[in-house]
């Protein structure tokens, strides 16, 4: 009963949430510079037709009225017409969310599967090389900058290395170093990362492992978003190392452990299953919040790679001023976050029930 | 009649020659083009590469780059064609839905699905089409279908509100289809500028495909999907994802010759290192709007190089001159007294551009060549200020960033440099493009603009004179305009009514030469237009920027 008034109270604030983001935005746009019909038209377009777009987009309206109908809009499922094509703002979302997905999960995969054993190790080996290797890492994972990762990635990867060197020989070309020229070697052009897009959705390239038992078009997703994926990855991994190297050696030194090691349970039994239990709570909040962060944009990644997700039309919305456009993946973004913070918040009373008591 | 029953298929064929001839390794090109003049030119078989025999290594694994990925800065994300006036939009949809004419900077306009046009001396033009072009769905080409597609574009009544009917199209009055090839435009200026308008504008649209597929509610031909598109172009369309790609094959009933690539991708990358990136990774063959400083990336990797062409694209400064000082001629002249040019080419743009004088760029009819850019004079300025009145005063800049090739960068050298006079004081304010779009759309009346000095830039891409100056210095109608002056307005709308056509250029010389003198801007410089390209495409950009895969050849 405690967990489902919990989860009440959390979606009520979340509605709360996005009312209150939807009506900043729409104050924003109100008070932005830029009249919205001459963006609409772009340079030369006549008085005539501005002020006819005006009327047409209700934009001479007093604001509290194109408020109200925004607001009516939206609770309709009606988050208008995108000024630069002409095509409903949820559409244009909609198929975008796939490849955002990929990114986000992708980019998550890489985190757990890179940072949480390093965490381990890290707590475990305090003060041995392993140990200031991870945090070296930490270090340079969270202060580099990831526009900037992203382009040393695609620099070194896609483009020094993705271009043929016809004199390189074999012995480089085996190792997969560098992109051969034609004809490819052996008949697959196996190197050489792309600068970006995504040529392939996941979900096509699953269909096609078991339609027509062919894994070339799985490859060309992995080639595709292994970059991006790692930019991505590269500040959240080091942000859960360090979680987990802390939140690790606190468990540590707690009497449980003690009692379990004098029990004679086996050191990696202990780390992995008690202790690791326990510092997953910080864990999941981090990794839940940070899920929302990468799901409503990853923007500055996804434009460095060219990324056909919400985050590269974002920026092309912002690019092109197409305001209902903006709004609409920004709403998303904001009903993303609150969902999954409300999912977060119900996994974590599931494995701290003092949570939700309080 | 000016270019009436001129043949298009003797310019391609001597652009084709033209470039086969000079390519490094040529003499294999030259021979398939002369081999089969009716194949695609496509000619050049193996080894054309990057001169080592090594291939091209442009990443498509065929050396004879059958298909080819052009990437643009923006992408249309919508199948209606007459929607945006957007040069970006054009280089995509001109290969799918065909103009009429193709215009040749400098040289005017050439029958393309039209076969020859004859001004009447009732103020219409009767065009004839040709017979022989279909649609993608099968349907013909009719009369009926140009005219319905003008009136589409030229009245908001019937079609999309788009300032391609306003502008593009703005003395065009409506048109009407005579027979089943002919069709009977009519318009509201002289038969010249009329030319350039249709020239440039008017496009050959499927009426049922496009009531089909319109979007009441939303005013536009809408789709999403690859058969959505219906045009007569050599390409058609096979694959559309919005926002991402267009991937487009050789019709193969089109009325002309077969385009030189059987695939085409087109698709856009926002970022200039991003462009030149998918180029040196042979992601891209030819990418557009490289900044100056990615220009060595891409001159210092093989197999691609950088190709540069002066725009119709001129920055520059209006100075709105219903308010002090800029209702002084003399302040405005020493504004531009004040100013380096020159410098602010060779440092700025890395030599990416070049001096300007007055409002139109080389190429564009009317284009004045005997006017020079104003060289910078501090003294003279200074002077010029005195003579106003307005020594002392303090004035603002307001430039956009992001728009025009390091526009934030040269806005501010602009107002350094006229702050450097001694008795003018100049600040800048960098802001959003939509500040400086709004502050050029406010007219001249002083209680409805607050930015009366801005830079802005404009590409006369009609190829005429009049599109680079009536809506910025014609009173009549036009509440947008951004100087107020009846003798300038004058002759430019006497040239409207000019019918013979070196009469009118002559006229449009001297309404530049006008401008030049009365200095409505802060003149400064012709933007170019740089282009990366591997270096296996025989090909040379052209000044209204445009990119046409036809003039291409590998």
């Amino acid at each position: 009963m405690a967990m489902r008034k919990f989860l009440l109270r959390r979606v009520l604030q979340g509605i709360i949430v996005i009312w209150g983001v939807v009506t900043i935005l729409f104050g924003l746009r109100a008070v932005s510079p830029g009249d919205p019909a001459t963006l609409m038209l772009g340079e030369g377009a006549s008085r005539e037709l501005v002020e006819r777009v005006r009327e047409e987009e209700g934009l001479n309206e007093p604001i509290y009225v194109q408020y109200l109908e925004y607001i009516q809009g939206l609770l309709t499922g009606n988050l208008g017409y995108s000024w630069q094509s002409n095509r409903q703002v949820s559409a244009m979302v909609i198929e975008r969310i796939p490849a955002t997905i990929e990114l986000a999960v992708a980019a998550t995969i890489v985190a757990i599967v890179i940072a949480i054993p390093l965490g381990v190790v890290s707590a475990t080996r305090r003060n041995e090389p392993s140990d200031y290797g991870a945090t070296l890492f930490s270090l340079l994972g969270i202060s580099t900058p990831n526009f900037w990762l992203g382009l040393m990635l695609i620099l070194v990867f896609a483009v020094w290395f993705g271009i043929p060197y016809p004199t390189v020989n074999t012995s480089v070309l085996a190792l997969g170093i560098v992109r051969i020229p034609y004809p490819t070697y052996l008949g697959y052009d196996f190197l050489g990362f792309p600068t970006g897009r995504r040529a392939v959705g996941f979900h096509d390239a699953v269909l096609a492992i078991f339609l027509e038992r062919s894994f070339s078009e799985m490859g060309t997703w992995l080639r595709h978003i292994a970059l991006p994926a790692i930019t991505l990855g590269t500040y959240f991994t080091a942000l859960i190392t360090r979680l987990t190297r802390s939140g690790m050696i606190d468990e540590l030194g707690k009497p449980y452990v003690t009692a379990t090691k004098a029990k004679g349970l086996p050191g990696v039994l202990i780390r992995y299953k008690h202790v690791l239990r326990n510092t997953m709570i910080p864990i999941i909040t981090v990794l839940g919040l940070q899920m929302g962060t990468l799901m409503g944009g990853a923007v500055i990644t996804e434009t460095v790679f060219n990324w056909p997700g919400l985050g590269l039309r974002l920026i092309d919305a912002l690019n092109t001023r197409d305001w209902p456009l903006m709004q609409g993946i920004i709403i998303f973004i904001a009903i993303a976050f609150v969902v999954i913070n409300i999912i977060v918040d119900a996994l974590y009373s599931t494995l701290d029930p003092r949570v939700s008591d309080e | 009649m000016q270019g009436a029953e001129k043949r298009v298929v003797g310019r391609r064929s001597v652009l084709r020659y033209t470039a086969g001839a000079t390519s490094v390794v040529g003499l294999s090109a030259l021979a398939g083009c002369i081999g089969d003049e009716g194949d695609n030119g496509n000619g050049n078989g193996n080894g054309n590469g990057n001169g080592n025999g090594n291939g091209n290594g442009n990443g498509n694994g065929d050396s004879d780059l059958d298909e080819i990925t052009i990437t643009l800065s923006q992408f249309p994300d919508t199948i209606d064609p007459l929607d945006h006036i957007t040069g970006d939009y054009f280089d995509v949809f001109d290969h799918i839905y065909e103009p009429l004419f193709d215009f040749e900077p400098g040289e005017g306009i050439f029958p393309r699905v039209a076969e020859s046009w004859e001004a009447q001396d009732d103020g219409t033009t009767h065009i004839e089409l040709r017979n022989d072009v279909v649609f993608h769905n099968g349907d013909d080409l009719t009369a009926e279908d140009v005219a319905w597609t003008i009136n589409r574009t030229v009245d908001p009544d019937i079609g999309v509100v788009s300032p391609i009917g306003t502008f593009g199209l703005g003395s065009i009055e409506g048109a009407e289809a005579i027979d089943d090839t002919t069709v009977s435009i009519s318009y509201g200026a002289s038969a010249g500028l009329a030319e350039f308008e249709f020239g440039n504008y008017a496009r050959a649209i499927n009426q049922q495909w496009a009531i089909d597929n319109y979007d009441a509610e939303n005013e536009a031909i809408a789709g999403a999907d690859a058969e959505d598109f219906n045009g007569t172009g050599p390409y058609q369309v096979v694959d559309f994802t919005s926002g991402e790609e267009i991937v487009v094959e050789a019709f193969d009933d089109y009325w002309g010759e077969e385009p030189p690539f059987q695939q085409v991708t087109f698709n856009a990358s926002g970022e200039s290192s991003g462009r030149a990136n998918a180029l040196e990774t042979g992601e891209a063959d030819v990418t557009m709007n490289i900044l100056p400083e990615d220009v060595s990336t891409i001159q210092d990797a093989d197999g691609v190089e950088i190709r540069n062409v002066t725009s119709f694209r001129n920055i520059f400064c209006p100075m709105k001159n219903t308010v002090e000082p800029f209702d002084s001629q003399e302040f405005r002249q020493a504004m531009n007294y004040a100013v380096d040019n020159q410098e602010i080419v060779d440092t700025i743009l890395s030599g990416f551009g070049e001096a300007r004088g007055q409002p139109v760029a080389p190429g564009i009819n009317g284009f004045n060549p005997d006017i020079e850019p104003y060289e910078q004079d501090i003294g003279r300025a200074e002077s010029l200020v005195e003579d106003s009145g307005y020594g002392g005063i303090e004035i603002e800049l307001t430039a956009p960033q992001g728009r025009y090739l390091n526009d934030a960068a040269i806005g501010e050298t602009v107002a350094d440099m006229i702050d450097q006079l001694d008795n003018v004081s100049c600040e800048v304010d960098i802001v959003d493009f939509g500040v400086v779009s709004d502050a050029n759309q406010a007219g001249v009346d002083p209680d409805e603009f607050e930015i009366p000095f801005y830079m802005i830039g404009w590409g006369t891409i009609t190829g005429d004179t009049d599109y680079g100056v009536q809506g910025f210095f014609t009173i009549p109608d036009n509440p947008a305009r951004t100087f107020d002056d009846e003798e300038l307005s004058d002759a430019i709308l006497e040239t409207q009514q000019i019918d013979d056509v070196d009469e009118r250029t002559q006229a449009l010389e001297e309404v530049n030469a006008m401008a030049h003198e009365k200095a409505p801007f802060v003149f400064l410089h012709t933007q170019e237009s740089i282009y990366g390209v591997n270096d296996v495409i025989q090909w040379e950009p052209r000044e209204d920027e445009t990119i046409y895969v036809w003039e291409m050849d590998a």
